[in-house]
């Protein structure tokens, strides 16, 4: 079995009518479905938040075979993703996309998860040290995409769980958490 | 002087005639219970040969296979029914019953990759990776008589033969002469051109584009642009599994 690095590739990465989308629709939907759950399990285990369409990406060719993605077949994988809720589109041109293997919703539900596990019910935190203080060192906040992090910080103050509010010393942003 | 024919004569006639009925009669019941006699000690031979054997007929699967021919040629089939002392003796009606939900099982799962056709040693490969928590090895032939049961459920499980060798169709797609031909052809490489189609079995480009189309629309074919001599190249899931498509698997 291929490798990329520590990730293990599926077999149909190593077939060559897979780097070419199909003209029939049943075929094509197989194709579809499988390139979305590789996208999204490369994406989790390697920390990928941002996919660019016109990068190399590492799924986006494969050298053994010889084969690599054309522009309309990426397209048409992140965009099934995209309606499927687990990828937006950063850009009008739709050249970057951000990759959501937890929906918004569910990264909330890790946010509050790590609130309630570090006692941190009524604390003061700033932006980043969710996403590099030593409390999420070794979680899943531990990185991630400032965007997606603001979107579920965003969320969860809409429901009244916390409040961000502009720092007075630093330009960071502060969460004042209210659980 | 002509006898003429009298009540004695008639009743001789008659006489005769029924001692021969009875003679034939004797005669054909003598044979019946003969029959019935050797059938009768061949069969517990044949029970006492499984008894005796059940190990390996569970177990071996050229031994079963050789048994099941045995069988056949004395005209008696083991997996006619599930009851009966052949069931409750070896248990092999349950074995092939198992096989043969596995088999349906795998086809299906697979068939979104290979349209519904799926040769019959990658379907053993699976069939073996799924049942590795028993060590019955399970041959092709033993999947052959899983598959001519299932027939009887009119689902249209089928095995053709292309070329050297043997697929299993879960759909009910007819392939003509035509698609057998290209299926052959592409047995070599995993794929075919329109070009290799024309060349090597001498057709016009109508014929095999229009065969090669019926193919991709069936499922079984995957296009495949992306070679650098920019020849779209057709590839079948079914002669060439993706699962093997790399020599070094895990």
């Amino acid at each position: 079995m291929q490798k990329l690095g520590d990730f293990k590739l599926p077999h149909f990465f190593n077939y060559p009518p897979y780097f070419t989308l199909q003209p029939v629709r049943d075929t094509r939907e197989k194709q579809i479905q499988l390139w979305k759950e590789l996208i999204l399990d490369y994406c989790r285990t390697q920390k990928i938040f941002v996919i660019g369409l016109e990068e190399d990406f590492p799924l986006f060719s494969n050298s053994v075979i010889e084969r690599s993605l054309s522009h309309e077949a990426r397209q048409a994988f992140i965009s099934a993703l995209v309606s499927d809720g687990r990828a937006e589109w950063l850009d009008k041109g739709h050249r970057k996309c951000l990759i959501l293997w937890h929906r918004i919703q569910d990264w909330a539900d890790i946010i509050l998860h790590f609130v309630k596990n570090n006692g941190l019910e009524d604390s003061v935190m700033t932006v980043e040290e969710i996403r590099s203080g030593v409390e999420s060192r070794g979680t899943e906040l531990e990185g991630i995409d400032r965007t997606i992090l603001m979107r579920a910080l965003k969320l969860l103050e809409q429901k009244g769980k916390l409040a961000i509010f502009k720092g007075s010393s630093t330009d960071d942003e502060g969460i004042k958490f209210s659980v | 002087m002509r006898r003429r024919p009298g009540i004695g004569g008639l009743q001789t006639a008659a006489a005769a005639r029924d001692q021969y009925r009875q003679l034939g009669e004797n005669v054909a019941k003598l044979r019946a219970d003969m029959m019935k006699e050797q059938l009768s000690t061949f069969r517990s031979q044949l029970e006492d040969f499984a008894r005796k054997h059940k190990k390996d007929i569970s177990k071996n699967p050229a031994f079963r296979s050789q048994f099941h021919e045995m069988c056949a040629k004395v005209g008696v089939d083991p997996l006619a029914s599930n009851k009966g002392f052949w069931a409750e003796l070896l248990g092999i009606g349950d074995f092939y019953y198992e096989i043969g939900v596995q088999i349906v099982d795998i086809c299906l799962s697979t068939r979104p990759h290979n349209g519904g056709l799926i040769s019959l040693q990658e379907l053993c490969t699976l069939l073996r990776q799924r049942r590795k928590s028993d060590r019955e090895a399970v041959s092709e032939d033993d999947c052959l008589r899983a598959i001519s049961k299932l027939k009887i459920l009119g689902s249209g499980f089928e095995v053709i033969t292309v070329g050297k060798k043997k697929l299993v169709r879960s759909v009910p797609t007819e392939l003509n002469k035509d698609h057998n031909e290209i299926l052959e052809l592409a047995q070599a490489q995993g794929y075919a051109t329109v070009d290799e189609v024309e060349r090597r079995l001498s057709w016009t480009s109508g014929r095999a584009v229009d065969a090669l189309d019926t193919l991709l629309d069936e499922g079984l074919a995957m296009i495949d642009d992306g070679h650098r001599d920019g020849r779209r190249r057709y590839w079948f899931p079914c002669v060439s599994p993706i699962s093997s498509s790399l020599t070094t698997d895990a």
